[in-house]
């Protein structure tokens, strides 16, 4: 039996943004016309589509009630019991309206928290608890910008784009469901979105896809983050968008937004480490890992945290390889970034996406291997093609990829196998297990 | 069991060298130094080896031998096709 708790009386004051346009599921609204549903507190929600999942965060920042939202498909059984042994009533979120199960131990609510399962890139996803405010990071005035927001409901990077929105007059939304993805440059052209943010592997599938449709999006301002970014990509976005703002953004759930970049060049500046300012973050490495101790932490995450991703400081940059547990892999006792292997194969002009990975081989331990997507030739033949579409050239085959690598790579790091996949394989949180 | 016989992993032996511009010579006594095939050669053949066949090859199995001349990397794979 569950208890459907009472709206509570309003807290706080409506934020900033409330009359930014909001476009969901087609529909054009504004924060304030978003019907806003009655939810349970301490509350998980899971959100079936992303007018739900906003509806919810509308809910939180107006009556302060404490926060878990994710999607339905992120969160499994044993997740499900885990939430509700920690006093969640978890609650799915659809167009009837709330349908909530009841915690197994009931507890009084923290007002004003909000929860964040982390993507999981570590094991199992866990809870790192913010408050609309440590997650607000953009806090200077902004230009006026309809942002483009593709990530999954409740992830950090979704929340980066809604409290934008929230809090700066002027940041509107438009939303697109996971089954939209394919086809958002039609949908952003469409609503006159001129900023998006997303992963480097939803840029590269992007442009993959359909170069020519992206290249009609207006965009001035364009974001990368989540995952490593490697030159290339910048380079192939600056092709089609050469006037616009080009950033990248290395935050997470645990240390908040740490280090955001525009100059275009993969990596930070190395004059960036142990600098220490007020209201800034503070980057370090220690054993190859990036350090950061950061004033937009999680709950109880005050001081250095490692992060578990993998720097390689290279001329004047420091480059994010990848994850320290996955981005290693040791040849025959030489250690290879799978990273910058990565990077050398994504910047072959044929190589739409690549993944690269450390497989069991006899004599070295290991060995490197890859799987690539390659880009689609350029279906024009008017000689108007697109700058990113690749000439009509024969596709390199795995000798002439791996003679690629070997131009450019210890001998150890040259991946010996490259399989070709026909499509970029892409996660719910728009990462590839890179 | 879908296993490769001694001609087929030549093949993919000559395969690996010809990648790297080299040539496999028809003898077998023929010396891995003198024609610069590698460790890292011998690792990416097996893996062709696996790929073609579908089956983990089990590299713990065997002792450790002298793997000098083409005839030994012929040999050692076969064998380790039916561990």
């Amino acid at each position: 039996m569950t208890v459907a708790t009472p709206r509570p009386p309003v807290a706080y004051p409506e934020p900033a943004g409330v009359d930014n346009r909001l476009v969901v599921g087609g529909a054009a609204l504004t924060w304030r016309t978003l019907p806003t549903p009655a939810l349970p507190d301490p509350a998980a929600v899971l959100a079936r589509s992303a007018a739900h999942a906003l509806a919810a965060a509308r809910q939180h920042a107006v009556h302060g009630t404490e926060l878990l939202l994710s999607t339905a498909s992120r969160v499994d059984e044993a997740m499900r019991a885990e939430l509700q042994d920690a006093g969640f009533t978890v609650t799915v979120l659809d167009d009837e309206g709330g349908h909530p199960s009841a915690p197994a131990r009931p507890r009084a609510a923290e007002p004003g928290r909000l929860w964040l399962l982390t993507s999981g890139s570590t094991g199992r996803p866990k809870r790192v608890g913010h408050t609309l405010d440590t997650l607000t990071t953009v806090r200077a005035d902004q230009p006026d910008r309809t942002w483009l927001c593709p990530y999954a409901p409740g992830t950090y990077a979704w929340w980066q784009v809604v409290t934008l929105s929230l809090t700066q007059p002027g940041q509107h939304l438009v939303v697109v469901e996971p089954d939209e993805l394919d086809d958002w440059p039609a949908v952003a052209a469409a609503h006159g979105v001129d900023a998006a943010s997303g992963t480097p592997t939803f840029w590269r599938r992007t442009l993959y896809r359909d170069a020519a449709a992206l290249a009609r999006v207006p965009l001035r301002q364009i974001t990368l983050g989540g995952e490593p970014v490697d030159q290339a990509i910048l380079d192939q976005l600056r092709e089609v968008f050469p006037a616009a703002r080009l950033s990248w953004i290395y935050a997470s759930s645990e240390v908040g937004a740490s280090i955001v970049v525009h100059d275009g060049r993969a990596g930070f500046p190395v004059d960036w480490l142990d600098r220490e300012a007020p209201g800034r973050p503070t980057l370090s490495v220690r054993d190859d890992e990036l350090v950061v101790t950061s004033p937009y932490h999680g709950a109880g995450l005050a001081g250095p945290v490692r992060t578990g991703d993998r720097v390689q400081v290279v001329d004047d940059r420091v480059l994010i390889t990848g994850r320290l547990d996955s981005d290693e892999i040791n040849v025959g006792g030489s250690k290879v970034s799978a990273g910058v292997v990565r990077g050398v194969l994504t910047g072959h002009p044929a190589v739409a996406w690549a993944r690269v990975t450390g497989r069991r081989a006899p004599v070295l331990g290991r060995m490197v291997v890859a799987e690539v997507v390659l880009a689609r030739v350029a279906e024009a033949s008017d000689g108007d093609a697109h700058p990113v579409d690749r000439p009509a050239a024969s596709p390199p085959d795995e000798a002439a990829l791996v003679r690629w690598c070997a131009d450019r790579l210890p001998e150890h790091a040259v991946p010996r196998r490259i399989r070709v996949l026909t499509e970029i394989p892409v996660k719910e949180t728009l990462k590839s297990d890179v | 069991m879908n296993e490769l016989s001694r001609a087929q992993i030549r093949d993919l032996m000559a395969q690996v060298l010809k990648n790297q511009d080299k040539e496999l010579p028809a003898d077998d006594a023929a010396q891995l130094r003198e024609i610069g095939f590698r460790s890292l050669d011998f690792s990416e053949l097996a893996l062709r080896v696996e790929d073609e066949t579908g089956e983990e090859l089990n590299f713990d199995a065997p002792g450790l031998r002298r793997i000098a001349t083409v005839g030994d990397v012929l040999d050692f794979l076969v064998e380790l096709q039916q561990q």
